[in-house]
């Protein structure tokens, strides 16, 4: 269904080696990966395998990186930090928003890279940002201050911002924890709709049903290496959740699509 | 919550308005604001309160207007930076280090007037990368965040301090020149600093309202800035290099008045919030006004005594800090928004 899809990797790591001392142990070895065009993938691993440093190297925060990082071909560290904005967004694992800032000012925010230097968003900017808020579901709370926000509602804020800032790639450090399973599957629906206008979505998460649900690839990580990637479908499976995450599993599939529970059903509470 | 922010800012504005008008019609003798606008407006020279208001008490108004708008700017946007609540011009070294450079250049140099403008600045800038440099012997961690930054700053000011008085105790023919200064006062005795350096105190806060919006990025984390297209190094230092040449600038005129930067932010920022954008002018706008009220009480409460203004401002500021020290610091219910 989806093959009519482009699959040239727009932004790649070649042989990515990260330590955060420049003495230290690497927690990223010799990565090679490329994420394609309008494609959801995700990056699956156990905890302190690598995956959010993959993402904050591909972001230029980790000062001792070495390899190449490129997108559509140009180094990434030549582009600077604006132009970069326009291309790529990043949501955190952990976001805090000062007291006393309004949904509507945080989600403006997300479009500076297109601000001059006195200037403010236009017409175009602003009904952009009312789609986005209309997106993740928070339409008409846009006077409301971030901090008054429930948990839920917050952590789509954050991507509210992060859809204003209208880039065709978005990077996102556990965009589900901490919310309920409907938020979950409305967030992650949402990405996965954002792929059909052409954007690339590159996602850590930690459910491998989730995972299944909604990602197209996904990039298998163990011991800041990857072990596996490739076409979701086609790269989860018993063997590969064992080899990675010391866990056995069943996988099957179910109506169409792929299911992962524990092989050994823990005792059921008496 | 939107709604409410013009309204507030027109609020401030009002109030400023007002304590202006009002610094300067009373004194050792009060006059009516219809005069006092006269004098502005439509000034006689033979007019002996006209006189009083355009060369007396004007120079001391438009001097409490830089110093409020500068302090308080310069406290909102160290406190965003640092995410720190007890941050400030005052406390992170700069008002003490620019003061210490002006007594050094008098004092030991015997540099004229206008040069020690120039000594402020230079000191003020020695004065944080002080700061900076001790808070990084105590915490090996390279963000000057938390308390370590301010605890450095405030040890540091008291150093800087001393060695002033020292050196200024050290000359009892001159020290009487600059006593009152060194404890920090409103006089217009300095204006002809205020009409020589006032642009670039300007300069400082143009710079600092262009950098608004990154800014107040930089206020939701340096990674999340980044992102969102921030050249963070290079925001950091030109707004802390606005905030200090600012800051040393009105030190140089009236001596090392702190709180005004400490406490405006903290009152700013649940009127008009805390983005920079509005805060930054609302900042200045009710810091000018704070200066312009302080000035008035400490000229009038204990009349006809003429009391400092920087000591009325540390009586009302010290209550202030403790109030803020208990909310953000002793507070159990704390918020996530300073961590």
């Amino acid at each position: 269904m989806r093959e009519t899809v482009t699959t040239v990797p727009v932004l790649t790591c070649d042989r990515l080696t990260v330590a955060y001392a420049p003495a230290a142990r690497p927690v990223l070895n010799d990565v090679s990966v490329g994420f394609a065009t309008g494609r959801f993938t995700a990056l699956v691993g156990p905890n302190g395998c690598g995956k959010s440093t993959l993402i904050k190297a591909i972001m230029g925060f980790l000062p001792h990186a070495q390899g190449e990082i490129a997108l559509d071909g140009t180094a990434l560290r030549n582009i600077p930090r604006r132009d970069l904005a326009r291309r790529i967004a990043y949501l955190p694992q952990e976001n805090h928003c000062p007291d006393h800032i309004s949904l509507a000012e945080l989600v403006e925010l997300g479009g500076y890279a297109r601000y001059s230097l006195f200037g403010g968003p236009d017409e175009r900017d602003r009904s952009l940002f009312a789609d986005a808020l209309t997106t993740v579901g928070l339409e008409g709370l846009a006077a409301r201050p971030v901090n008054d926000l429930s948990g839920g509602q917050r952590q789509r804020a954050w991507i509210a911002m992060i859809l204003a800032q209208d880039t065709d790639i978005i990077l996102l450090d556990e965009p589900v924890n901490h919310l309920d399973v409907h938020f979950q599957y409305s967030i992650l629906d949402l990405l996965r709709a954002l792929t059909r206008c052409g954007k690339t979505i590159v996602a850590v998460l930690h459910d491998l049903n989730l995972t299944a649900a909604f990602a197209d690839d996904v990039v298998m990580m163990r011991d800041g290496r990857i072990f596996a990637q490739g076409r979701t479908a086609d790269t989860i499976s018993a063997e590969s959740v064992r080899d990675v995450f010391d866990f056995d599993a069943d996988v099957f599939a179910r109506g169409g699509r792929l299911v992962c529970l524990p092989a050994h059903a823990p005792q059921a509470p008496a | 919550m939107n709604g409410r922010r013009y309204p507030a800012m027109a609020g401030i504005l009002a109030i400023a308005i007002i304590a202006f008008i009002a610094n300067l019609s009373f004194g050792a003798s009060a006059m009516s604001p219809r005069s006092v606008v006269a004098a502005l407006f439509a000034f006689d020279p033979d007019n002996y309160d006209h006189f009083v208001v355009l060369y007396q008490r004007l120079p001391r108004a438009l001097i409490a207007v830089f110093l409020g708008a500068v302090m308080a700017c310069g406290g909102a946007v160290l406190q965003g930076l640092t995410r720190n609540p007890l941050a400030s011009p005052g406390i992170l070294g700069v008002s003490s280090g620019a003061m210490l450079f002006v007594v050094i250049a008098a004092f030991l140099l015997d540099v004229p007037s206008q040069g020690q403008g120039v000594a402020a600045i230079l000191g003020g800038f020695f004065g944080f990368l002080n700061c900076l440099l001790v808070t990084r012997l105590i915490v090996s961690s390279k963000e000057p965040h938390g308390l370590a930054f301010i605890l450095s700053g405030a040890v540091l000011s008291m150093l800087h301090g001393a060695i002033a008085n020292a050196i200024m105790l050290s000359s009892p023919s001159r020290r009487s020149d600059f006593l009152s200064w060194a404890t920090g006062n409103i006089n217009h005795v300095y204006v002809e600093r205020l009409r020589d350096f006032w642009w670039l105190g300007a300069l400082g806060l143009v710079m600092l309202l262009a950098m608004a919006r990154p800014l107040t990025l930089i206020t939701l984390g340096r990674d999340k800035a980044a992102s969102a297209g921030v050249d963070v190094t290079r925001i950091t230092w030109l707004s802390i290099g606005a905030v200090v040449v600012s800051v040393s600038v009105a030190v140089a005129i009236c001596g090392p008045i702190g709180f005004v930067g400490l406490v405006t932010p903290h009152i700013v920022r649940p009127l008009v919030g805390a983005s920079f954008r509005l805060a930054l002018p609302a900042n200045a706008v009710l810091g000018a006004a704070i200066c312009l009220l302080a000035d008035l009480a400490a000229r009038s409460a204990f009349a006809p005594h003429v009391l400092n203004t920087g000591i009325m401002m540390d009586l009302l500021g010290g209550i202030v800090f403790a109030v803020i020290v208990k909310r953000y610091y002793l507070s159990t219910s704390e918020r996530g928004a300073w961590r």
